[in-house]
């Protein structure tokens, strides 16, 4: 067994070992979701590329607008390397991270310096919110590695020594673990969220049931808040996709904000469970960044995609999939899926978990270092494959 | 046997009167479902009013509050490898203390260990439950969310 980093969600667990004998992977720690992302990522076996890599560079040349897409299970340095190659082709350059409001989320969450290092909140989370977030659907460490169970310095005896809440529009698993469950109204996060930051504010207002949660409850959980020195909300698609987000994301940071001039600390944390999306999002804060690339690949403004790294096809809502496989679709990543499948040339390379190499980022901003290990190729990475499509792009265009 | 806390929190006075020692209704029906507390414990329960609610929460709670006969088993088909055994169950913390600190547990001397995705049993003679120690322990099925492990 070797030291191992997962890339099986966006919680890049790193305290992890694996080992393969023969055919067989056996993994210590991952969870069933990183186990048998390890046991696909294995099976993967990629060729030589040479002659793919020829084609893939006459089409990127050949096209009139072109989007790359995809990154958010690629390292860091891939995504460094794809705005490089972007910027080449005078290309656009987007993400996956921009469904939904995941990346405005990110900005206005690290703008208000809502967020918290993961490791902070296990030394130091006393009230800990899931909101509209299952971890145990997706994120399935997140309870035991940070928020719930561990022990903490300041946190003696781990979850008795906090306090959970979860939010959510139905029953959860994680509610089994949680002393305060609201089950809400679909849609009514920001309703609920202006109820607690006015009663917070003082203007007491709660009487009988308030969006479907009996008042008394309503008010335990209020007065949680206020008791709690250090409250961290973890707010998953529920927040993010329920179609109102904006004003979900302004309560949440008000409510931040409303416990921090109590003189408490508190913070807010997305759950994102694509293993890189913050990398991406990181990297774009400042680069060359295509916002509205769903709108503009329904209207039909490309007419070559380089997808990198993810089977988008299996993922993007009905019309953009549409419209996306109208376009000339060229395909770098692991072997497999919807995607590649459809492109027209794919170039095959190895996982980050099995290579290895590079760095993702975690949800609280922090970049977590792949390992080496025994069964890694090196050659077949996804940034060495941008490397020599650069390289190639800029030898065929002189 | 798992009880749920919201079931017995339903059968509580729900006021919140701070009369017990964890305070709050949903923190002593925490403790109820562990067999860390009986519902005697609860001031108000033993008032006029409450002779059903006492009754049905002593009959829930009775099997918590014994760990004379026992046995602890893991539905593997409904383990996500979440680790919340490993990191909950005493005994795991006591022989690699990191675990108590959320990381995975890699040395044989656990009750729990995840392999393959999966938590495996790998030291059930050391649960408290058994001989010497004979504890009523029940955290580890308490925080497995999707009920694989059952204590009986
Ligand atoms: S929680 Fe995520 S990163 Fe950790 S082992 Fe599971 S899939 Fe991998
Ligand atoms: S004494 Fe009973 S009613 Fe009062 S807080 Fe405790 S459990 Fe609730
Ligand atoms: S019941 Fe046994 S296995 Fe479960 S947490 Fe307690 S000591 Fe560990
Ligand atoms: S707590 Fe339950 S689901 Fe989680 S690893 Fe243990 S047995 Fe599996």
């Amino acid at each position: 067994m070797e030291d191992i980093v997962c890339n099986g969600c966006s919680l890049l667990c790193d305290d992890v070992a694996a080992g393969v004998s023969g055919k067989t992977v056996n993994s210590l720690g991952l969870c069933k979701l990183g186990h048998m992302h390890l046991e696909t990522a294995l099976t993967h076996s990629v060729g030589s590329n040479e002659k793919n890599l020829e084609k893939v560079a006459d089409i990127l040349i050949g096209a009139e607008n072109l989007l790359l897409y995809g990154w958010t299970h690629t390292s860091n340095e891939a995504v460094r390397e794809g705005l490089g190659l972007a910027a080449t082709l005078k290309g656009k350059f987007a993400s996956s991270t921009d469904m939904g409001a995941m990346k405005a989320m990110a900005h206005s969450i690290h703008s208000k310096g809502l967020e918290i290092d993961l490791e902070y909140v296990r030394n130091n989370g006393e009230f800990i919110i899931y909101w509209g977030a299952d971890p145990s659907e997706s994120l399935h460490r997140h309870p035991s590695r940070f928020a719930v169970l561990p022990r903490g310095k300041k946190i003696p005896e781990g979850i008795e020594s906090r306090t959970i809440g979860v939010v959510d529009v139905r029953q959860t698993e994680t509610m089994k673990m949680a002393n305060h469950r609201l089950i809400i109204h679909p849609g009514s996060d920001a309703e609920l969220l202006n109820i607690i930051n006015s009663e917070l504010e003082g203007k007491s207002s709660i009487k009988g049931t308030v969006l479907g949660i009996p008042g008394s409850e309503l008010v335990g959980f209020i007065s949680g808040l206020q008791k709690s020195d250090c409250t961290v909300i973890f707010y998953g698609s529920g927040v993010v996709n329920s179609g109102n987000h904006d004003a979900n994301l302004t309560g949440i940071a008000k409510l931040v904000e409303a416990l921090r001039s109590n003189g408490k600390e508190a913070y807010a944390l997305p759950m994102f469970d694509k293993p890189n999306t913050m990398g991406v999002i990181k990297a774009t804060l400042t680069g060359k960044y295509e916002t509205n690339s769903l709108q503009r690949l329904v209207a039909g403004e490309f007419d070559t995609v380089l997808i990198v790294g993810e089977d988008v096809l299996a993922n993007l809502p009905g019309p953009v999939a549409k419209a996306l496989s109208n376009t000339k679709i060229v395909y770098v990543g692991p072997p497999g899926g919807l995607t590649d499948n459809r492109a027209l040339v794919s170039i095959h390379t190895m996982d980050t978990i099995i290579t290895g190499l590079g760095t993702m980022t975690r949800v609280d901003m922090n970049d977590i270092q792949f390992k080496k290990w025994k069964p890694s190729k090196e050659d077949v990475t996804i940034i060495s494959t941008l490397i020599k499509l650069k390289e190639l792009v800029n030898k065929k265009k002189s | 046997m798992k009880l749920n806390p919201m079931d017995l929190y339903n059968l509580l006075p729900k006021t919140n009167c701070r009369l017990c020692e964890p305070k709050t209704c949903m923190a002593f029906a925490t403790k109820l479902a562990l067999g860390d507390i009986s519902p005697d414990k609860c001031p108000p329960l033993l008032e006029p009013g409450f002779e059903k609610n006492l009754e049905k929460l002593t009959e829930l709670v009775a099997p918590m509050l014994s760990a004379e006969s026992t046995g602890i088993k893991l539905d593997e088909s409904k383990c996500t490898g979440c680790n919340n055994c490993v990191v909950v169950c005493p005994v795991d913390v006591a022989a690699e203390p990191p675990t108590s600190e959320g990381k995975a547990a890699m040395s044989k001397d656990t009750v729990f260990r995840v392999e393959n995705g999966i938590s495996k049993i790998i030291n059930l003679e050391k649960c408290r439950r058994f001989p010497p120690d004979k504890l009523n322990c029940r955290v580890c099925e308490q925080y497995c969310c999707t009920d694989a492990i059952e204590i009986w």
